[in-house]
């Protein structure tokens, strides 16, 4: 008799802690105050306090219960004495209640709440950004190294990269002064657009290496010319930080030449050793930069970028970037006033185009497909356009970029027709990863917390690979 | 004849029968003892408790909140609550001694300027309600310093022999080196145990 008293009450409150009444105030109660809960040894005083309103909240919630279901306390107790409560499963379900009494089991709870909701934060950042620096990942396979061995190397590592950063800055200032180009951009950004030249770089240098000697013979009159067009493309570009920085840094490279190279690989390959990215930055620079000087600068972009807009397909994104590299800086530098007078007007055409383009993109996606062709006379180029527009389509945000960017595009190419398309598209692709990268410092803030989390989660010491998040710091 | 009516108000519940409930249901055979281990800020709680669970002592901060540790010893639990003894701090103090079984004292016994004010603090404990009839137990400790003072001195000092209402002990210590800790604790388990019983 009282055993199946006991059964029945044991199964009710069982059922009650498992239903909303019970789950959604305690759940609430934990998201709520799980924040100030780390996992730190000593616990702090307004642990207590926030242990004090859980019991509050059980003893009503309890109360309620009891007096709803019209059991007793000694019910309740012997119901929960009974062996049916003690077995493990139902332990578990118990927790919470154990939590009002157990200080050590509260903070526990508390403390994996806390986690829960930390990941979870970071699970929806990855979402948002894609992919979480690779570091995140390999910290989960790398784990061997201690906490503490695992923070001294990342302060080495971020010491190191302060200095490197110095030491860029450094360089990039006097080379800047003699080039006598007054735009300042923002120079944390620079990096990253080397790495993507290194990046992109690699499949052009063959095509490009031959330009790359006629840099010397423009070399002289460019300097000249420099002082009038710089200020000029800025205003052009005013709307792209990037272009302008991407230019500036070409011209600059383009002056320092191989002694900078040769800094440069001294500098990158301190850190990242293994990098490979870095190593073909410094590797691949000059033959990027040479273009830069070309003497026929539209004559030898064009090619140039027929020649890998038709290779596309194969290596899209990092042989537009290096299109757009060179299509770039080119003829900024080395065209003449008239020239960049045609230019512009171009650039007014490609604007055109390009409203049209969007216009189209937002009535039809398919006829815009279809059209898109008729307006851009080249097979190659066509491709390339559906794949803009439609990126652009899809993403809102791609499509502002896509328009700052057309503001900056048309310089570059020197027939109006062909060579937009691709320009936009590079600069379409270009532009997320440059976010991404930016997005990639903030990740790395997180990330670190994430180390630390799961660390907590999984029990296990762990060692992210610091060469990548080196690497990811670098660029 | 007491009429039972129901509901009565939930904090007997909690204070008596849940608790109860609680115990019950975490299955252990051991007795729990909650231990109260408090004292002026500098005075080595923190290096006692790590001294009781055999941990290190050399890497020992300022207590901004409170550590807990749990010691096995005579077949009992020893939940010990370290609460930072900063002056700040003290006023949190009697939150923490509600069901407590033992208060475990910390003396610097080579602070002698700071002995009026330890010996403060102890009254006003003493004097909790909470704390009516718990048994203490003074650790006189740093005697591995030169100018320690000797139990004996302290518990003069401290008027223990006025106290009529409890068990109390002074126990002559060295957290650091562990010397007279374990003294101490035997102290407790056999006065717990005798009072439990």
């Amino acid at each position: 008799m009282a055993e199946d008293d006991c059964e029945w009450v044991v199964e009710s409150i069982v059922g009650y802690l498992g239903s909303p009444e019970w789950v959604i105030p305690v759940t609430d109660f934990m998201e709520m105050k799980c924040t100030v809960f780390d996992d730190e040894d000593e616990n702090k005083l307004s642990y207590t306090e926030i242990h004090l309103q859980y019991k509050k909240l059980v003893e009503k919630l309890l109360d309620n219960y009891m007096q709803e279901v019209g059991i007793n306390e000694q019910q309740f107790l012997d119901a929960c004495t009974s062996p049916i409560a003690k077995s493990k499963t139902l332990q578990s379900v118990f927790m919470p209640v154990l939590a009002t009494d157990d200080f050590q089991i509260f903070r526990s709870l508390m403390v994996q709440k806390n986690m829960e909701l930390q990941l979870q934060a970071l699970r929806v950042i990855k979402e948002r950004n894609g992919v979480l620096p690779e570091c995140l990942t390999d910290g989960v396979d790398v784990m061997t190294e201690l906490q503490q061995q695992e923070m001294k190397i990342l302060q080495e590592v971020l010491r190191k990269s302060k200095e490197e950063y110095d030491e860029e800055m450094s360089r990039r200032l006097r080379l800047e002064e003699e080039v006598g180009s007054s735009s300042s951009s923002s120079c944390s950004d620079k990096p990253l657009v080397q790495s993507s030249e290194a990046q992109n770089a690699t499949p052009a240098p063959s095509q490009q290496s031959d330009t790359s000697k006629a840099k010397a013979k423009g070399k002289g009159d460019n300097s000249s010319t420099n002082g009038h067009h710089t200020p000029l493309v800025n205003g052009n570009t005013l709307v792209n930080g990037k272009s302008v920085k991407k230019q500036e840094g070409k011209t600059a490279a383009a002056e320092a030449g191989d002694e900078r190279s040769a800094a440069k690989s001294g500098s990158t390959a301190k850190p990242t050793a293994g990098c490979g990215s870095n190593s073909v930055e410094s590797r691949v620079l000059p033959a990027v930069r040479a273009p830069v000087k070309s003497a026929e600068p539209s004559v030898s972009l064009s090619p140039d970028s027929k020649e890998q807009s038709s290779s596309l397909n194969a290596a899209e994104s990092l042989l537009e970037e290096a299109h757009r590299e060179a299509g770039f800086s080119k003829p900024y530098t080395e065209l003449s006033a008239s020239q960049q007078e045609q230019l512009q007007q171009r650039a007014v055409y490609l604007r055109q185009q390009r409203d049209k383009l969007h216009a189209l993109k937002k009535e039809h996606q398919k006829t815009k497909q279809a059209t898109a062709p008729e307006e851009t006379p080249t097979t190659t180029t066509t491709t390339t356009t559906t794949t803009t527009t439609t990126t652009a389509a899809t993403t809102p945000e791609v499509v502002g970029q896509s328009q700052r960017n057309g503001a900056c595009t048309p310089p570059p190419p020197p027939l109006p027709l062909p060579t937009p398309p691709p320009a936009q598209h590079s600069a379409n692709s270009s532009k997320p990863k440059e976010i991404s990268a930016e997005e990639r410092k903030k990740l790395q803030k997180r990330k670190h917390l994430a180390d630390k989390l799961k660390e907590e989660v999984i029990k296990k010491p762990f060692n992210c690979c610091l060469l990548h998040r080196k690497k990811v710091y670098l660029s | 004849m007491v009429f039972r009516v129901l509901p009565r108000p939930y904090h007997s519940f909690i204070q008596q029968g849940l608790l109860s409930v609680i115990e019950k249901l975490k299955g252990s055979t051991e007795q729990e003892v909650r231990i109260v281990l408090l004292g002026l800020d500098n005075a080595g709680k923190t290096t006692l408790l790590k001294s009781l669970a055999s941990e290190d002592v050399n890497t020992i901060t300022p207590t901004q909140g409170f550590n807990i540790k749990s010691v096995a010893s005579h077949g009992m639990k020893l939940n010990v609550w370290d609460i930072g003894g900063q002056r700040k701090i003290r006023p949190f103090w009697k939150k923490y001694l509600e069901h407590t079984d033992l208060l475990i004292y910390v003396i610097d016994s080579a602070d002698k300027k700071r002995f009026e004010e330890t010996g403060l603090e102890l009254s006003e404990l003493i004097d909790e309600e909470n704390l009516k009839g718990v048994p203490v137990l003074i650790f006189a400790n740093k005697q591995d310093l030169a100018t320690a003072s000797p139990a004996s001195e302290i518990a003069e000092g401290l008027n223990l022999h006025t106290y009529r209402d409890r068990e109390w002990q002074i126990q002559a210590c060295s957290a650091v080196s562990g010397e007279g800790v374990q003294d101490g604790m035997n102290w407790i388990c056999n006065n717990i145990v005798n009072k439990k019983k």
